[in-house]
């Protein structure tokens, strides 16, 4: 069984991995479907299913800092309009 | 055209000259301070000057039905690929090619379960125009002593019906279908066009402009009947509405890699094997692919197109979920605000992440030009060059007045509440901009019938 704060530890590692995308809707995203994902699952009572969510959790988690590096070494030149109005 | 010519250069000469010095090319170029300083006033103004359009920053992207953005999960699966599955897939005497040959088997065995098929009917080719033009030819021209002629509708992609007026040129006889109003085929007139020597029955499954989905099983049904081999240009589909291809009894099938948050570059056409049917290659050499798609797969891509289909599967109910409160969000909001807003093509069948709509009153050019921080386009990106209205919504039977003035807004996975909400601000106030200066919603206003006035020419 996946412990609770292991959970929790996992949701926040990607959301805070995915604030870093320099592309507006990107991170957007991620954060929604990060989230999303966690709500979908917060119920799941069969260990092996948890166990199998946590898993892919994780390997989320790994394409998102991997990507990420590639996204950081080329940052967009101007920012979104969505981003301006926020500043 | 000319007068199109000529509009664009007057903007170009009107525009400041330092807007030539901008480069968006400079993340490559080696060399110059020049292009430096030119790099650092684009970044400073924090605005992008391009075809002498000035934007404060990157548009809101709302048109999915033209492209979409790579997905980071796929951009990953290729980064890995490119770097170690270079050999030829087609290679057989060494590890390279078998490394390669496994990435690309198991891409198609990816795309094959987004659509119930089977990987051995999957061919792997450069997009979903390549498989068209393969399919719509290839058949005719394989059948062509027996089968002299091809059905399809008048609301189908460019590249259908180029190849069908290809095949006219060569002697084929084609049947342009009419569609009814929402944009749907009429199964009636389908039976009634089917003869004996029909070769090919061509409908795409959701249209590019208006988004309507067609009754699949009903034309698929239709088709086993009378014995005709189906194809569907299913590029809009794949990944958006679920897709059968035993339910819907297609023959052929055509899909796009770069719709569905895929590479660009890649396609696969679906080619059904029992009952057998067979089609003539566009490209002849070295037999790759069952024969019908000669040529060195693109392992990388292919890759991406198969992650791609994986995740459009996974992901399917949950981006619908999304599109459709995000289309609800638009129309609601545009609706609320303003009068006079038609959506083009049916709303019940219709796919939630495309919104065609058109503004009474407003000239389409003018309202485009105006939304120059939203990326929509007027129709498909094929025709959105020329001024002439979309032959598509002329097929459904829209006044000339109306299908000037639509707009086509595509939303999808990465498409966000604010980005709509944006969208909506910004296209209501060009919208009622242009109004307070046309003389003519003054009128309606007045409560004159525009339809009953006769104008006089000078």
């Amino acid at each position: 069984m996946v412990a609770k704060c292991q959970v929790i530890s996992l949701c926040r590692s990607l959301l805070r991995a995915g604030r870093k995308y320099p592309d507006y809707n990107i991170r957007e995203y991620t954060k929604r479907r990060t989230l999303d994902g966690f709500r979908m699952n917060k119920n799941l009572t069969d260990p092996l299913k948890a166990i199998e969510a946590y898993d892919e959790g994780n390997a989320q988690l790994e394409a998102v800092q991997r990507v990420l590096k590639v996204y950081l070494a080329y940052p967009p030149k101007t920012k979104n309009i969505m981003e301006l109005k926020v500043q | 055209m000319a007068s199109k010519a000529i509009f664009s250069t007057l903007r170009r000469s009107l525009t400041k000259p330092h807007a030539a010095a901008v480069s968006r090319r400079h993340h490559f170029s080696t060399s110059s301070a020049a292009a430096a300083t030119a790099s650092e006033s684009y970044a400073d103004d924090s605005a992008i000057v391009m075809k002498g359009v000035r934007i404060s920053g990157r548009p809101l992207y709302l048109d999915m039905q033209s492209t979409t953005p790579l997905d980071p999960r796929v951009f990953d699966a290729m980064n890995a690929s490119s770097i170690y599955d270079y050999g030829n897939p087609h290679s057989r005497t060494h590890l390279y090619g078998w490394e390669a040959e496994n990435a690309v088997e198991a891409a198609r065995i990816q795309v094959a379960n987004l659509i119930g098929a089977s990987p051995k009917e999957i061919v792997f080719l450069s997009g979903a125009t390549e498989a068209n033009n393969t399919v719509v030819k290839g058949v005719m021209h394989f059948y062509k002593d027996k089968k002299r002629h091809v059905i399809t509708t008048q609301t189908e992609h460019k590249c259908v019906l180029d190849s069908c007026r290809h095949l006219q040129q060569e002697g084929f006889e084609v049947t342009y279908l009419p569609v009814k109003t929402d944009g749907l085929v009429d199964l009636e007139m389908l039976k009634e066009a089917i003869r004996p020597d029909t070769g090919l029955v061509s409908v795409m499954a959701v249209n590019n402009e208006i988004g309507v989905v067609q009754p699949m099983e009903e034309i698929g049904r239709i088709c086993k009947e009378h014995k005709v081999p189906f194809h569907t240009d299913a590029a809009q589909a794949i990944g958006k509405i679920p897709v059968d291809v035993e339910k819907w009894n297609v023959s052929f099938m055509s899909m796009s890699g770069h719709k569905i948050y895929g590479p660009k570059g890649v396609g696969a056409m679906y080619v059904r094997r029992r009952p057998r049917v067979r089609l003539e290659p566009l490209m002849n050499g070295g037999g790759q692919e069952r024969g019908l798609r000669s040529g060195t797969l693109a392992t990388q891509q292919v890759v991406g197109f198969g992650v791609a289909c994986e995740l459009a599967m996974k992901e399917m109910e949950y981006d619908e979920k999304w599109v459709k409160k995000l289309q609800e969000r638009l129309l609601n909001g545009v609706r609320e605000k303003l009068d006079g807003v038609v959506v083009n093509g049916s709303l019940e069948s219709r796919y939630a992440g495309n919104l065609n709509l058109s503004f009474a009153y407003v000239e389409g050019e003018s309202l485009l030009m105006g939304l120059k921080e939203v990326a929509v386009s007027s129709g498909s990106a094929c025709t959105s060059a020329s001024l002439e209205p979309s032959y598509v919504l002329r097929a459904l039977g829209v006044d000339e007045d109306m299908a000037h003035t639509s707009i086509r807004f595509g939303i999808g996975r990465f498409t966000t509440e604010e980005e709509i909400d944006k969208a909506v601000e910004l296209t209501v106030r060009q919208v009622e901009k242009l109004r307070e200066m046309s003389p003519l919603y003054e009128m309606v206003k007045e409560g004159i019938d525009i339809k009953n006035i006769q104008w006089s020419q000078h």
